[in-house]
């Protein structure tokens, strides 16, 4: 096969998606009405937009910087990464160039052309080390992006990256693109007054209270959005944040599976509708191998086969989360036969910990919040059971990744996020060497199945690869899974053409109301 | 008077000091580096130290204690550095929010609280009076979460009478303010009634016994009259304690009820600068609200004053 025919065929899955991509938006059999108003009740306060400022975007921003950006790719319904502000794409062999040709005529709300130089400052802006931005490490795999030509945006990976259009397309404080102008203008003011090219408009914005977002009337996406203003509200009590959604004040609202009963609730009530994600990746655990008792596997296999997955549910859930038995989940492409996963045995656990002939005790950090606490007190008893002892150590969550990084922990829960390619998380949590393999484990196997997976392009044999790596860390015992990702927004059943929730991100800017 | 006043004055500067002592210990204290917390997951080592020392943190406390006070004596408190806003901005944008709450609590439990006394005392151990007393410890024992649910669940859900949940600014809508207010407002009234009820039933029961009562009652007068004239004002000086007092507990109940009401005040700014470790905003909250409650502890001193001239005279 000559090499453009190579091409052709390597990159026609991704203009096919493309094309599928952009059905739902103009296909007849949905009547979208426009104008109207909703309110979306959020959990958090926004802090701001400015990635030099806030760092990294929670789940409220992530809602609003989908309707007040643009990014430079999407996921379509079936989770494939589709054109946005960027039309194509093509990448090197090697998965470590990729290039994007950028939709033209689009504009910034304040008037700014946006075009490939507007990008790479926006990219420079973030990586520059001189800016001291948190943002900067999630974006250390990419070495810098080029703009040839006003269309055209080069990325220069520093490792095979074969699914970079699908990464690169959460809401994220390194995705959205600003208007350079904006933050240029505006200094210290910009990160409570962003400027995007996306569908809304910031309109204003009461700290604490209302964030009002107005439609953009010259959006690129002709005929879209369609509501006139959508109206963002932080309601941190779940059980006030319900009631006002039942009394009509929120037309949408975040929730979780710890908010079990309101969740049942709303499923039987015929006046709201359950908007419910099961996404990939999973809560996770790590063991610190480097250090006794867990630098015997005997121990570790022992403590995953006495977690009774089911009944941990129903005790913090009411049976919502769903069990976990490998880090990828039912929402990933990658699907397993056989991901190896230890059986739940209380005797085959009492057996290993007998074997193993020294007393079992360790500590546990635990997040120093309700649901971190009771997560570690049902996992004490079940590790009791089997004869080990586990202390729970409480933190504050900002405690937790630097105790993490520097290995100060003999157990630390973790969680692999919802994104559209296993790759990147899998690469930084189990290569070695990686700053982020907590565990400490070391296995060439599990290296060169790593590596294999991210510079291949054929999907079936990167699930079967990513299977492999299941089954061998499943069998070291090295981190456990508890329960899938899964994400919740109640909503109105009035509320019309809700996306998939795609990382818990509730996507407005695409509804309607009936 | 002024004598008096400036004596107070003066007393307050020590206690000022202290609270700003303590408001600067709390934040210094807390567990957490705040340059980490700045920097983020992924911070280095090297970063830290040079976040560190840009900031002062590796300075001795006492050092940073002074240079802190310092700026604070010039009016800057300091910037939140997740928001970039300045404390004092991020206080004015909800201390009026926080304000109206409080007043109109206070305003109601008073409304329920002053005339239960008064009926309470005026038939002292009849049934209304053991009713409403024992209504009184029952309320006590609610805690304001649950009242907050139980009243959103009756008004706003089944009745569709008020909000559940949100604000408007006074200005801009009057009546649409008030109702959103009705519910926070009453959940709090009804922790402060009981308080206010037992206090000035008391007093008014000992009021009633003096003599000058039962001149009054000899001379003929009505039994309103010597109630709401007589025997109120007499009775009601524990009543401004605990009413100035109750300001200063109410901010802690606002804490908890502007989260479940979803109001923009200082209380819901003050959870989240606990959770996001916000510890420029949560120094200078504190530190705002303590001093603003020595302030009003300075108030009920001159009421007190004006209504019992003993006291300023340093007879009582």
């Amino acid at each position: 096969m000559t090499k453009i025919a190579a091409a052709a065929r390597k990159h026609a899955p991704i203009f096919l998606v493309a094309a599928f991509a952009l059905l739902p938006l103009t296909g007849p059999a949905q009547a979208q009405k426009s104008g109207g108003s909703i309110t979306v009740g959020q959990e958090l306060e926004i802090a701001g937009f400015d990635p030099l400022k806030v760092g990294v975007y929670d789940t409220s921003t992530f809602t609003a910087a989908a309707a007040i950006f643009d990014t430079l790719t999407t996921l379509d319904e079936k989770g494939q990464a589709a054109p946005k502000l960027a039309v194509s794409w093509t990448h090197s062999d090697d998965y470590m160039t990729w290039t994007f040709k950028l939709r033209e005529g689009v504009k910034f709300h304040d008037g700014t052309p946006f075009n490939a130089q507007a990008f790479k400052e926006n990219f420079d802006r973030q990586k520059d080390p001189a800016n001291k931005c948190r943002c900067a490490f999630y974006i250390t795999n990419i070495k810098e992006v080029l703009a040839p030509d006003e269309y055209t945006l080069v990325y220069k990976l520093t490792d095979p990256s074969v699914n970079l259009p699908a990464v690169i397309t959460i809401q994220s404080q390194n995705n959205v693109v600003h208007s350079p102008t904006a933050w240029k203008t505006k200094g210290d003011d910009y990160n409570r007054n962003p400027v995007g090219t996306g569908p809304y408009i910031l309109k204003s914005w009461t700290a604490g209270d209302r964030m009002v977002l107005e439609k953009n009337p010259n959006y690129w996406d002709k005929g879209r959005p369609y509501l006139d203003r959508i109206i963002l509200k932080p309601l941190p009590d779940a059980q006030s944040r319900f009631a006002s959604l039942q009394s009509g004040e929120a037309d949408i609202i975040w929730d979780d599976e710890n908010d079990a009963d309101n969740i049942m609730k709303a499923q039987k009530d015929s006046k709201l509708t359950v908007h419910t994600y099961k996404g990939s990746g999973a809560a996770v655990y790590a063991f610190n191998t480097k250090v006794a008792p867990f630098d015997d596997v005997r121990v570790r296999q022992a403590l995953v086969m006495a977690i009774d997955r089911p009944k941990m549910s129903q005790a913090i859930t009411n049976g919502l989360s769903r069990p976990a038995s490998n880090p990828y989940g039912d929402g990933s492409w990658v699907k397993c036969k056989d991901d190896g996963a230890l059986p739940f045995d209380v005797e085959k656990a009492k057996a290993l910990i007998k074997d193993y002939g020294k007393p079992v005790e360790f500590k546990m950090l635990v997040t120093a919040t309700p649901r971190g606490r009771m997560v570690g007190q049902v996992l004490q008893q079940f590790w009791k059971r089997v004869g080990a002892n586990m202390e729970i150590e409480q933190v504050d969550q900002a405690t937790i990744p630097s105790r993490a990084f520097t290995r100060q922990f003999q157990m630390t829960p973790w969680r692999i996020v919802d994104l559209a390619d296993p790759d990147p998380q899998m690469y930084a949590n189990f290569r070695s060497g990686s700053p982020l393999a907590l565990a400490g484990y070391s296995n060439p196997e599990l290296d060169k199945l790593l590596d294999h997976a991210r510079v291949t392009a054929d999907l079936g044999q990167r699930s079967e690869d990513y299977c492999a790596i299941s089954r061998l860390i499943n069998k070291e015992a090295i981190w456990f899974w508890t329960f899938q990702n899964t994400y919740y927004a109640l909503s109105s059943a009035k509320l019309k053409g809700f996306p998939k929730m795609y990382n818990g991100v509730i996507d407005v800017s695409r509804t309607w109301l009936e | 008077m002024l004598n008096f006043v400036v004596r107070r004055l003066l007393a307050m500067l020590p206690v000022l000091l202290a609270v700003s002592l303590l408001t600067f210990l709390i934040a210094s204290l807390l567990p957490g580096d705040l340059a980490l917390v700045i920097l983020g997951d992924q911070a280095t080592p090297e970063n830290v130290a040079a976040l560190r020392r840009d900031m002062g943190l590796d300075q001795p406390l006492w050092w940073r204690y002074l240079s802190w006070l310092g700026q604070v004596l010039q009016g800057d408190l300091g910037r939140s550095f997740r928001t970039g806003q300045t404390v004092l901005q991020a206080v004015a944008e909800r201390i009026p929010v926080s304000l109206q709450l409080m007043l109109m609590a206070e305003f109601i439990g008073l409304l329920i609280g002053v005339p239960v006394a008064i009926a309470c005392a005026a038939r002292a151990g009849g049934a209304f009076d053991r009713f409403m007393t024992g209504s009184a410890f029952a309320m006590l024992s609610m805690p304001s979460f649950l009242v907050a649910i139980l009243l959103i669940y009756l008004f706003a859900v089944e009745l569709h009478w008020l909000p559940a949940t949100g604000y408007v600014p006074f200005t801009e809508a009057p009546l649409g303010n008030l109702r959103f207010f009705v519910l926070p407002a009453l959940t709090l009234a009804l922790a402060e009634w009981p308080g206010i009820m037992r206090v000035l039933r008391s007093d008014m029961i000992a009021t009633l016994q003096e003599d000058y009562i039962a001149l009054a009652k000899a001379k003929g007068l009505k039994p309103a009259r010597i109630l709401f004239v007589h025997a109120l004002k007499p009775s009601s000086l524990t009543l401004v304690t605990v009413t100035g007092i109750n300001i200063g507990r109410l901010l802690g109940g606002t804490l908890i009820v502007e989260s479940i009401f979803a109001l923009p005040g200082i209380g819901r700014l003050l959870v989240g600068a606990i959770y996001t470790r916000d510890l420029v905003i949560l120094q200078g909250v504190v530190l705002l609200v303590a001093c603003g409650f020595v302030i009003v502890n300075f108030i009920v001193d001159m009421l007190y004053a004006v209504l019992d001239p003993r006291i300023r005279h340093g007879h009582a």
